[in-house]
């Protein structure tokens, strides 16, 4: 069954009764970077744990990089990079012996290979000056790179990073990002997990939405925005002055709904494809109404998901 | 794809020095300078014990040197075992669970090396602090063993046991470290252990139950015991050696050092496999059904192989070496002993209560819980199966239950059948219900207490064990020690409680006469009455068990 990097088929964890992951399959391409995005308790970190062998699911296939990870589980450790969602680091270790111990489990080599490769990684997560600090003395976003650090060193060729963002400030997100963009530029696949879809939007080549243990939609961000999101868009027009004539114009249309007025600025909701939608705007704008700007307000990501934890609320 | 790297050969897991897990302690816990001063303040203390007791010995003492040489190598052991085992489990146990408090264990388990080769690196990483400070104060012992001419041989049996007691001891640590969640408790709890296995155990070693001794090095210091001393104390100590009961395995005789290295040999593998399970797979039970059956019949075929042999020779009865030490002041003469009658109720009592609490041990270790057999049944259907394997965790006790019933009935059976055969009871008989009483008791107390535990878990198991177990026994004894006239309900009383059980069955086995007539005439009454009690209350639990497993596999349908 192997054709992408990550090959998922009806996997299943239950804890007890409670059905945390529902039989989702998923296929991931190599050289992707795949986000997986859901409300707390959606099931992300129990999938990631079973793909990373630390869990064993009730049932179900995985297959990393072609490597059957139930099967041939020490196999595949050696290809798998896993970050944990809180990421531990040991208390009586400093940076550089940390990263070294795993460089050496992972075999890279002899005391100075292994010690370069452990300056490279430092170097990609900016930490080299810290590589003497003990590791408890490191801040959480510190905390949270070094194990970055960690999990890039044996050059796994499928990362599975559990929120690694959360914690990180603004310009180390973006230097993660590239870090990431660039490994699967190399051929590695990521995977990482995030409640914030506008973050993983940013990141992922490719996106999934998961709730309580099932998988909504997946493909590029676009793709599960027009999925997911209201079929209705929010349209606002901004006219020269406030427009009477225009808001008895808009009633007399069906596919038009919830009109407010703000002085010269008018939203209403629009139902109807972007071709309807074209037609409609080349009649609003020569009809004489004096429009002077237009935009559209699709269902931002932020909403998507608000939407889903809603409605689990609700059930 | 990623390039391939180009790795090295996996370490093979008797590399200790190439192991990653090992190097990483011996990094973190070999610092230079916090090493260097416990390192300093324990080879003081060695040298200390070492010059102080050996010039004494020549200055104060007079003793020519060869004999002065050789008094500090008792000491010495002393030392150097409290450095390696107790400090050592301790560390071991509580640098595990700290481990995984930490969360940093999951790193390791995400390790690509085999399961063993990271309980290899755990067992001598850890505590390889320790070994460097034994391996510091060896230079002092290898001294005092050339000077005093002890031969090489004893000196490489000693420390060869040793160093097999201490990778023992730090099993143990290791897996209750394992097991248990309390960082504190690991450490007290594992050090506690050691510490009673050489203070409590060879005490009780005395009273028949040698067996236990074997696990530690005492066997073999004893035998030895004649080199550690100067010459003129040899009488003494030679005619000591002949009065410490030794335990011939069905009369073989393999030397001391042979026997405790299999016994300990035996233990250090059914832990590595419990680690190892655990390791391999976390959610597994600590032994599979077939291990723990397994180890539950090796465990009473050596208590038998050395009980049987002490029959003969009078060692087994406790009042043997009570009258040995005691006699004198007793007016009784050791060399006309005679065992009492009351040991027999006695010793094979306590052979039903240790097989029962063994199968009960066992049960406890391969029972599966609901969330194992909704997980087996679901795994099970999705591939299109009906049934649970029986060799599965997610299966059953309930025939392996069977089966340790069968065998501990066989061992304690030959023990019952041993003793009253003997030379020293040829007035006393097995009665006709012996094998009856002997299969229900290890049935009926084999199965309430594994069904209960499979249907109801183990928090409502320990809860049923005080209400059902220790409250009746308190509630009788208390009433049989208040009066006479409470004596008889008082038996029927402490008769409820599974713990009594086996001693109960012992005196239906052998009817003895040497006790308060009503307790002679309560027990074999209560004992079948509570049996027939219990025999119902199995079935039912049987039942229960039955249907509470099916409604569990209809569930996952
Ligand atoms: N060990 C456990 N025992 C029982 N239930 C668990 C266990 N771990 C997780 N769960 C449950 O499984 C569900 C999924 O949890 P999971 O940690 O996979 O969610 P998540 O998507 O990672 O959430 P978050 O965004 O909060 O990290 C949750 O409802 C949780 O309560
Ligand atoms: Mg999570």
């Amino acid at each position: 069954m192997s054709a992408g990097a990550i090959e998922i088929k009806d996997l299943r964890v239950d804890y007890g009764d409670f059905v945390a992951v529902n039989d989702i399959s998923l296929s991931v391409p190599y050289g992707e970077v795949f986000g997986l995005v859901g409300p707390n308790g959606a099931g992300k970190t129990s999938t990631f744990r079973v793909l990373a062998t630390l869990m064993e699911p009730t049932y179900g296939e995985v297959s990393l990089a072609g490597i059957d990870i139930l099967e041939n589980t020490e196999r595949a450790r050696e290809v798998i990079g896993y970050m944990p969602d809180l990421a531990p680091v040991p208390s009586d270790l400093k940076l550089w012996e940390f990263l070294d111990f795993h460089a050496d489990t992972h075999r890279l080599g002899n005391r100075k290979e292994r010690r370069a490769r452990v300056d490279e990684c430092l170097d990609i997560v900016n930490l080299t000056e810290k590589e003497n600090a003990w590791c408890k003395a490191l801040s959480r976003g510190q905390t949270q790179r070094l194990v970055l650090a960690k999990t890039l060193m044996h050059r796994p060729s499928v990362m599975i990073l559990d929120e690694p963002a959360s914690g990180l400030d603004p310009l180390s997100r973006r230097e993660m990002r590239h870090a990431l963009q660039k490994l699967a530029k190399g051929g590695a696949t990521v995977l990482v997990s995030s409640h914030i879809l506008t973050e993983l939007a940013e990141m992922c080549s490719s996106l999934c939405v998961m709730n309580e243990g099932n998988l909504l939609a997946s493909g590029t961000a676009e793709e599960v925005r027009a999925k997911l999101g209201k079929k209705e868009r929010s349209l606002r027009a901004t006219f020269l002055a406030e427009n009477e004539a225009v808001l008895r114009w808009l009633r007399t249309d069906s596919r038009i709904s919830e009109i407010r007025a703000d002085g010269p600025d008018v939203t209403f909701h629009f139902v109807g494809n972007d071709e309807e939608q074209v037609g409609f705007l080349r009649t609003l704008a020569s009809g004489g109404f004096g429009l002077k700007a237009f935009e559209e307000e699709g269902s931002s990501f932020e909403d998507i998901l608000v939407q889903v934890a809603e409605e689990n609320r609700k059930s | 794809m990623s390039e391939e790297w180009q790795r090295e050969k996996m370490v093979p897991f008797w590399k200790i020095w190439a192991n990653p897990i090992v190097r990483r302690y011996a990094r973190s816990r070999l610092r230079p300078v916090s090493l260097g001063g416990v390192l300093l303040v324990f080879v003081l203390i060695a040298a200390f014990i070492f010059f102080s007791i050996r010039q004494g010995a020549m200055g104060q003492g007079q003793l020519e040197l060869m004999d002065a040489a050789r008094l500090p190598i008792v000491p010495l052991l002393v030392l150097q075992g409290l450095i390696l085992f107790m400090l050592g489990t301790g560390q071991v146990a509580g640098a595990m669970t700290a481990e995984a408090d930490e969360g940093v264990l999951e790193y390791q388990r995400l390790a690509p090396m085999t399961p063993l080769t990271k309980v290899v690196g755990y067992l001598f990483g850890l505590p390889i602090r320790e070994w460097v400070i034994f391996a510091a104060t060896m230079p002092f012992s290898i001294f005092s063993m050339w000077q005093g001419k002890v031969p090489l041989g004893v000196f490489l049996e000693i420390y060869s046991v040793f160093i097999v007691a201490g990778v023992l001891y730090h099993l143990t640590g290791l897996l209750a470290g394992t097991v248990m969640k309390n960082r504190r408790w690991a450490f007290l709890g594992s050090m506690g252990l050691v510490f009673m296995l050489y203070t409590v155990l060879p005490q009780v070693a005395k009273f028949g139950l040698v067996y236990f001794k074997y696990f530690t090095i005492l066997p073999v210091v004893e035998e030895s015991f004649a080199y550690f001393v100067p010459r003129s104390g040899q009488m003494v100590i030679q005619t000591m050696q002949e009065l410490v009961p030794t335990a011939r395995f069905f009369g073989l005789n393999f030397p001391q050092v042979v026997f405790t290295l299999i016994s300990q040999g035996i233990l250090i593998l059914a832990m590595s496999t419990m680690l190892w399970r655990r390791w391999r797979r976390n959610e597994s039970h600590l032994l599979g059904k077939v291990g723990a059956v397994g180890l539950f019949a090796w465990v009473q075929l050596v208590i038998l192989g050395n009980a049987l042999p002490l029959i003969e020779t009078g060692q087994l009865f406790p009042s043997r070496e009570f009258g040995r030490r005691f006699g004198r002041f007793a007016g009784v003469d050791p060399a006309n002993w005679q065992p009492e009658a009351w040991e027999i109720f006695m010793m094979i009592g306590i052979f039903g209560v240790v097989t029962l609490a063994m199968i009960w041990m066992m049960s406890f270790l391969i029972i599966p819980n609901e969330e194992g057999q909704v997980r087996g049944w679901r795994r099970v259907r999705k591939k299109g199966g009906s049934r649970l394997s029986i060799l599965s965790d997610p299966a059953t006790a309930t025939p392996w239950v069977f089966l340790m019933v069968a065998i501990g009935s066989v061992g304690w059976f030959t023990f019952a059948k041993a003793i009253v055969g003997s030379r020293w009871f040829p007035e006393f008989q097995l009665s006709s219900m012996a094998l009856l009483a002997i299969v229900m008791v290890l049935f009926t107390g084999g199965i309430l207490v594994q069904t209960i535990l499979e249907t109801k878990g183990r928090k409502f198991t320990i809860l049923a064990i005080i209400l059902g177990g220790v409250l009746p026994l308190m509630l009788g004894m208390i009433a049989a020690l208040t009066k006479d006239e409470l004596l008889p309900a008082g038996v029927w009383l402490i008769g409820i409680s599974p713990m009594s059980w086996a001693m109960y069955a012992s005196q239906v086995v052998v009817p003895i006469d040497d006790m308060p007539a009503d307790v002679i005439r309560g027990i074999p009454l209560a004992f079948w009455f509570w049996q027939g009690v219990a025999v119902l209350l199995s079935l039912w639990m049987l039942n229960l068990l039955r249907r509470t497993r099916k409604e569990i596999a209809e569930k996952t349908k």
